[in-house]
């Protein structure tokens, strides 16, 4: 049977083309008829615009104010990182020792890269949108927000990113973000810990099961640490003064984003 | 033409965003987004997930909004697929948690299909081409319409409209075929 001899048939297939329910060997065979047969391409394309027009008539709801302070804050924090892209790009010789002495310009730097660092862990990993959404929100947070000095992305030895961690010295708060799906069982516990180099393991904290944990730590805490660990310990975190006693899970260093 | 086409509106405003105007993303977000939003939920069928496409739809249309022009679409329609596509990628991330998606799109659907009640379509800031698809739309059965709509908005085969609707295949097929037909002899007289 010849198609291209019939017109009502032609509407039909393009019809069902435009709408998806075309499929398999058939919409194939569609295709490749339309790029040679020009009324029969026109055919799809006025369906695939009659249809578009389902959307329009869908019934409205009104979606949380949170959403456009998500979209606003990630804008936001294009716009800063396409801006130190454009400072980094421009001549070295514009002021005499003014460009290469600019402390603000080297902070924006750091932090634009230790912004894109997260950016390509968080995104070379398979995780679902939600959690992503709010890694790109924490991210662009991060990008905007000159307070946070620190980061860090803790991953377990197979790479995979479990938690982001930021660091306000202003505040004293340690932010620490799952992004990962581990969950400790009931009667276990996370613990972070500080990692200095020559010295021992310095407790940070317990988390609480929260995907969201805020600690509370000063900022002689958290300088001259180089890496971060997180072990499972009995519920509630070893007594006081004694290093970790369970497994490490996860580990990670920690970037100064500013000075 | 109805007079006041909020197309002129919406275009002008693309056109804005295009050149990284943030205030106009602002105000094409107000005028949009309770719309655009709606076809989010239809799409992935859940809120939650919905505001997660909208965020996506809105970032893109800020990164391709200069796209715009070279289409022959209304604008509201162009942004609807930009949505669509977002929530489509957003269904497909999310196959391992298939078994959900399929719940609630039976909570959702189901009554409206079985029941023969009418979901209700909402022409506010429709376009002339949502009109006459409007029109047409309405001349179908309610259950042949939310089959059609579905099937389109879900980019959903056949057989998989088959089994989240627990229909058998050939009523599903028979409902698309008919709907298809009555709406190319509606559609016809607009063109």
């Amino acid at each position: 049977m010849n198609i291209l001899n019939n017109p009502s048939l032609m509407e039909q297939l393009a019809a069902s083309y435009a709408l998806g329910t075309l499929r398999g060997g058939a919409r194939r065979r569609f295709e490749a008829l339309a790029r040679d047969n020009a009324s029969l391409r026109a055919a799809a394309l006025i369906w695939q615009s009659r249809l578009a027009s389902v959307a329009e008539l869908q019934p409205q709801a009104a979606p949380s104010p949170a959403v456009w302070q998500r979209i606003e804050n990630l804008v936001n924090a294009e716009k800063q990182a396409q801006a130190v892209q454009a400072a980094r790009a421009a001549p070295v010789a514009a002021a005499a020792g003014g460009w290469w002495s600019s402390l603000g310009l080297w902070r924006g730097a750091t932090a634009a890269g230790a912004f894109a660092a997260v950016i390509a862990v968080v995104t070379g990993l398979n995780l679902n949108t939600q959690l992503s959404g709010q890694v790109q929100e924490l991210g662009a947070r991060l990008a905007a927000t000159p307070d946070i000095q620190y980061v860090a992305v803790l991953a377990d030895d197979k790479a995979s990113a479990s938690m982001l961690v930021t660091f306000d010295p202003k505040n004293k708060k340690l932010l620490l973000k799952r992004v990962g799906d581990f969950r400790e069982q009931a009667d276990k516990s996370l613990e972070l810990w500080a990692l200095p180099p020559g010295a021992a393991p310095r407790s940070l904290g317990v988390l609480s099961g929260d995907p969201v944990v805020r600690l509370t730590a000063a900022g002689s805490d958290m300088q001259e640490v180089p890496t971060l660990a997180i072990s499972l310990e009995p519920k509630g975190g070893v007594p006081a003064g004694s290093g970790p006693s369970g497994p490490v899970l996860f580990t990670g260093a920690l970037i100064q984003t500013a000075q | 033409m109805k007079p006041e086409s909020p197309d002129i509106q919406l275009i002008a405003l693309l056109d804005r965003v295009a050149l990284a105007d943030e205030s106009a993303l602002r105000e094409l977000y107000d005028l949009t987004s309770s719309k655009l939003f709606g076809v989010a939920v239809r799409v992935v069928t859940n809120r939650e997930w919905a505001e997660d496409v909208l965020q996506e739809a809105f970032l893109n249309i800020w990164k391709i909004a200069g796209d715009y022009k070279a289409t022959l679409s209304p604008p509201m329609a162009w942004m609807g697929l930009v949505v669509r596509s977002r929530g489509l990628d957003f269904l497909r991330r999310r196959t391992s948690e298939r078994a959900d998606v399929i719940q609630a799109l039976d909570e959702v659907i189901s009554d409206t299909v079985a029941g023969d009640s009418p979901n209700p379509m909402d022409t506010t800031q429709a376009s002339e081409q949502a009109w006459a698809l409007h029109q047409c739309l309405n001349q179908l059965e309610n259950k042949q319409r939310e089959v059609v709509s579905l099937a389109y908005l879900r980019d959903l085969s056949h057989s998989e409209l088959a089994e989240q609707l627990k229909l058998p295949l050939g009523t599903v097929k028979t409902w698309i075929r008919r709907g298809l037909e009555q709406l190319r002899g509606c559609m016809g007289r607009f063109a």
